[in-house]
């Protein structure tokens, strides 16, 4: 049994506690005012903000007018508009992308000679951002200079233009810049995949695809449920394509997600600050309530390994 | 192309104009020479400063740069730091963030279509103060230059890189087909008559998605965009196109389109030059687009890659030959500061001047293709020169001097053009694909434009 | 099956580098050529030159090292002391730091592009990149590898006399070191694909303009030359295509973290 002195070592006991939690605390500042300023701070703004009607130019008072810039807001046809064009968006992107994933996963998870190549050219459109995607399709889907006619799509008018084809065609876009992340991840979470399983289902006789639906799929169900959230809120996030690819014809060509629609609020002749803290609102409680909906439905059909 | 000339020119103007404004400074300058007056610069020992937000695009960069740089060796009382934007819009943004940073210049040159903005903002010294109090002349100016940038009376800048839509052709398909490739049409209905012959050779048309063409045809048969004398009287409150006139252009352009002589672009994105693309590529045979695009498309068509294309040049289609109305200009003015310090105020104007004078002028327009903005400019060698060997680029001069100066051919002012140009192209669009008639695409377009003004005009609280 | 997704992937890319190398006048005939017999190289050069290219790879790669140090520097020593370290609120303040994750970065957009107006930022490299100098997710992966290593490391070490500073540059680090690299590649791929905020606090004359808002210069101005607008996406992509093959590994590792347990 230790005699314990109950005076001096507690006393250098909280010295060093208190030093410790200094040096704590000294630690997750930087980290803490960054985010208290670039993402707390606006974030709580945009509640304030959205109660008062801005004027088009800073050196203007604003004038307060509650929840009725909101009101205005969400029931506007732009907006509703806009939110349809989200959603629309993000259920072609989104199921597109997984699939095709794991379809470039599947194909090359295989042992073969020189599969290496095969993974790096599965990989490479990672290298490539929205802008450059944008900027290589538009050109593609020019009527005059692109690839279209001779493809024999001769849409009138030309996709980029076209009410009914546009938010395709930048979702298709979307998709090709995606594959890469895509199959990264798909891949990934395949190497995990215990290959001992999948053989026993082929030595019982399983089909290719019974394999693929039965085993495979479910096995890789968590992968997939963390690519479906990811994939969702980013989809969400999606505008560098959209400004490059329909820019300010969007809301003609239905092509306006609430990313650009925001956009447009905050740049321009006349800016509504007051406008862009509403819909700032709305796009973060979709992403949320999308991400809880995932996890409360969704989730329950994830297999997780024992 | 005795630009050194022009430039030797320039400099004896400048300080004939220094030496005369000094002189014209009314008695008693020395206790108050009143805002903006010649004489506050020669009082400073040292050269004044000024910094000015330029919006020149690469290739007219290099011309601003020169005639600049000639200002400032030819004299020592101001000097100009010149501050490429990259583009209007660029211009206007950084200057709206300025007024809530105070990182603003002392003199910018803000586009047409900012012009309420900029009254707007309260942050604008307007011209006429400066015209007032060194007693400048302006008849030699353009008057329908000087009149866009007018409201209320008041002359709020000077007009500096100007252009109006024109049309470009082709000389040989205009041949192909059987019509006179030197007489381009000259109203609207005889384009689509002229489109008619084109296509039975092979040839469409091109017409490009800008609302600025709806308002530049309404101008033709002096109409006004908006009410209250288009915005120039009081604020636009209201659309004021949706009458006969109005009717008559959407049902042209409706025929135009859907009858497939003519083939739409838009003017933003990936695929607004396609209209001039298809004129190189014979694709099409005409299309209306800026005159400021002339130098690039001749240097393009002079490259020897497009054979089958003899450029042709001709005047905005207005429309009708019954009617006299004007052609109204579109492009930029120069804008001096209000918390500029006074000494830098009248260093702005003194820049001001010496852009807008005649050498200059001619210099700028012969480098970069703009509207001359001076009468006397294009008198000067340089310009006679230029016209003379290639007459394509008289054309937009030329249309603009002969058209009437009123509110309705001056150009609309308006706060948030950029939604209400909008407004006019949704409703043209769902006209052309969508099978609106015209007579109700015109009404959407109408109702629509009305709403975004008072929108407007709401959140400015008045 | 393979070769099908490979020409799948690869054409866009494959037609973007023929057509640059072609003269403008060829791209739009009818059909299209598949391969450059006499290429034109010139492409490059002007979109490099004029297209100012040049320039805004350096802008792009200045603010994604500064985004990315910063990033590395705050998560290191915020994930050290929420591993290592006792404070009180510990577990609250880690939780505002997962926090930051739920919060997109569109959702704060309007009242950052006032602040770092306000602050005298517009048009800086600073309003370009302190916004991301810390990163929550980073915190959190960075705080879990390091609470993967033994458990006595750390009471061993401070036997022998190491401080934290030590400890966390010494040993800790080095033993994280799969998680940092694989952080920094994905830190560096964000930065250097951002386009919405160097687009809203940006757009000025190339003093601060990033490769990816070139892009869209690029396209406004090089009209009817199409082979120098592809031209400059070979040339954006280029360094990334460099990271993909060097750093592979990293790579897959910073963009599968979190989701393979």
């Amino acid at each position: 049994m230790t005699f314990v002195d109950l005076h001096r070592p507690l006393r250098r006991f909280s010295t060093r506690r208190r030093r410790e939690a200094l040096i704590g605390y000294a630690f997750i500042l930087p980290p803490l005012l960054v985010f208290s300023v670039f993402t707390f701070y606006p974030f709580l703004h945009n509640f304030k903000q959205a109660l008062y009607e801005t004027p088009p130019f800073p050196n203007q008072p604003s004038r307060y007018v509650g929840l009725h810039q909101a009101g205005h807001v969400l029931s506007s046809s732009q907006f509703l508009q806009s939110l349809t064009s989200t959603i629309l968006f993000t259920l072609i992107v989104v199921p597109l992308g997984l699939f095709a994933g794991l379809l470039l996963a599947v194909a090359a998870h295989r042992r073969l000679r020189g599969i290496g190549i095969y993974r790096t050219i599965f990989s490479s459109t990672v290298v490539t951002s929205v802008a450059i995607a944008a900027v290589i399709f538009g050109t593609f889907m020019d009527p005059v200079v692109g690839l279209l006619p001779w493809l024999g799509i001769n849409t009138s008018p030309p996709l980029l233009e076209n009410p009914t084809w546009a938010l395709l065609a930048v979702a298709l876009v979307t998709v090709w810049q995606g594959l890469g992340l895509s199959f990264i991840i798909m891949s990934a979470g395949l190497q995990s995949v215990p290959d001992d399983v999948l053989e026993a289902a082929e030595i019982d006789g399983a089909s290719p695809a019974a394999r693929f639906w039965h085993v495979t799929v479910p096995l890789l169900s968590p992968i997939l449920f963390f690519a479906l959230v990811i994939g969702t809120i980013s989809a969400f996030q999606s505008f560098g394509q959209i400004d490059l690819l329909t820019g300010a014809n969007s809301a003609y060509l239905h092509t306006d997600v609430l990313t650009y629609l925001i956009y447009q609020n905050i740049q321009g002749q006349a800016p509504n600050p007051g406008t862009a803290s509403v819909l700032s609102i709305a796009l973060f409680v979709m992403t949320l309530m999308l991400t809880l909906i995932q996890l409360r439905f969704v989730e329950l059909r994830v297999h997780y390994a024992q | 192309m005795g630009t050194a000339g022009a430039f030797v020119g320039t400099g004896a103007l400048t300080l004939a104009i220094l030496v005369g404004t000094g002189g014209g400074a009314p008695a008693g300058a020395a206790s108050n020479p009143g805002t903006c007056a010649a004489s506050l610069l020669t009082k400073s020992a040292r050269p004044v400063n000024i910094v000015f937000w330029e919006s020149t695009s690469q290739s007219n960069a290099t011309t601003l740069t020169n005639l600049t740089n000639a200002f400032n060796s030819m004299q020592h009382s101001v000097h100009v730091t010149l501050v490429q934007q990259g583009g209007s819009d660029v211009t206007w943004e950084k200057y709206q963030a300025g007024l809530s940073n105070g990182q603003l210049p002392d003199l910018a040159q803000i586009q047409d279509t900012d012009l309420q903005g900029a009254i707007d903002t309260g942050s604008i010294l307007p011209a006429q103060t400066c015209i007032n109090t060194n007693h400048f002349p302006t008849s030699d100016f353009v008057p329908q230059l000087l009149s866009y940038w007018k409201v209320r009376g008041v002359q709020w800048a000077l007009p500096f890189a100007v252009s109006n839509p024109i049309l470009y052709y082709n000389k040989l398909a205009f041949s192909k087909a059987g019509l006179n490739p030197d007489q381009p049409p000259a109203t609207l209905p005889q384009m689509l008559t002229d489109a008619m012959a084109l296509k039975k050779a092979g040839y469409g048309s091109a017409l490009k998605l800008d609302s600025w063409h709806l308002e530049t045809w309404l101008a033709s048969a002096n109409q006004s965009f908006v009410n209250n004398s288009n915005g120039r009287q009081g604020r636009a409150s209201a659309a004021a196109f949706n009458g006969a006139t109005g009717r008559k252009i959407f049902t042209l352009l409706d025929s135009f389109v859907r009858s497939g002589l003519a083939t739409t672009n838009s003017s933003t994105g990936p695929s607004s030059f396609d209209n001039l693309l298809g004129v190189g590529n014979g694709k099409y045979a005409m299309t209306i687009d800026t005159s400021g695009a002339l130098g690039t498309i001749q240097s393009l068509l002079n490259g020897g890659h497009y054979p089958n294309v003899k450029l042709g040049v001709g005047g905005f289609p207005v429309l009708s030959a019954k009617t006299k109305g004007g052609i109204e200009p579109g492009g930029s003015a120069l804008y001096i500061m209000k918390k500029s310090s006074p000494a830098k105020q009248a260093a702005a104007w003194q820049y001001v001047t010496y852009l807008d004078g005649t050498q200059s002028q001619a210099a700028w327009s012969a480098g970069t293709g703009y509207i001359p903005v001076r009468k006397s400019s294009t008198k000067t060698a340089t310009l006679q020169t230029l016209w003379h060997s290639n007459p394509a680029f008289a054309v937009a001069y030329q249309q603009q001097v002969s058209g009437i100066t009123t509110a309705a051919t001056s150009g609309s002012v308006i706060g948030d053009y950029n939604d209400v140009r909008t407004a006019v192209l949704n409703a043209e669009m769902s006209m052309f694909q969508s099978g609106v008639s015209p007579a109700a695409a015109l009404a959407a377009a109408s109702a629509q434009v009305t709403s975004a003004l008072q929108n407007y005009n709401q959140r400015i609280g008045s | 099956m393979l070769s099908v997704l490979t020409l799948i992937v690869l054409i866009p890319l494959y037609v973007t580098v023929v057509n640059s190398l072609l003269q403008p006048s060829l791209i739009a005939h009818q059909p299209p050529p598949l391969f450059p017999v006499h290429p034109v190289w010139n492409a490059y050069s002007t979109a490099w030159t004029q297209g100012d290219l040049g320039i805004y790879l350096r802008n792009s790669a200045i603010a994604t090292a500064i985004i990315v140090s910063g990033q590395l520097l705050t998560t290191i020593f915020a994930a050290y002391a929420f591993a290592y370290l006792a404070f009180p609120f510990k577990r609250t303040l880690f939780v505002v730091f997962l926090s930051t994750m739920m919060i997109p970065f569109e959702v704060t957009l309007v009242s950052n592009l006032a602040t770092v107006t306000q602050l005298g930022w517009y048009n800086t490299f600073a309003g370009l990149t302190v916004p991301f100098l810390a990163t929550g997710f980073g915190t959190f992966l960075l705080r879990q590898s390091f609470l993967q290593l033994p458990g006595d490391l750390r009471e061993a070490a401070q036997l022998d006399g190491y401080g934290h500073i030590r400890f966390l540059f010494r040993i800790a680090l080095p033993l994280a070191r799969p998680t940092v690299a694989a952080l920094a590649v994905f830190s560096f791929l964000g930065a250097w694909n951002q386009y919405l905020w160097p687009l809203v606090v940006t757009g000025d004359n190339n003093a601060i303009r990033t490769v990816q808002i070139g892009l869209k210069q690029l396209q406004a101005t090089q009209a009817n030359q199409v082979n120098v607008t592809l031209a400059g996406t070979i040339i954006a992509a280029a360094p990334l295509l460099v990271l993909l093959i060097v750093f592979q590994k990293q790579l897959v590792r910073g963009l599968t973290a979190g989701a393979v347990k």
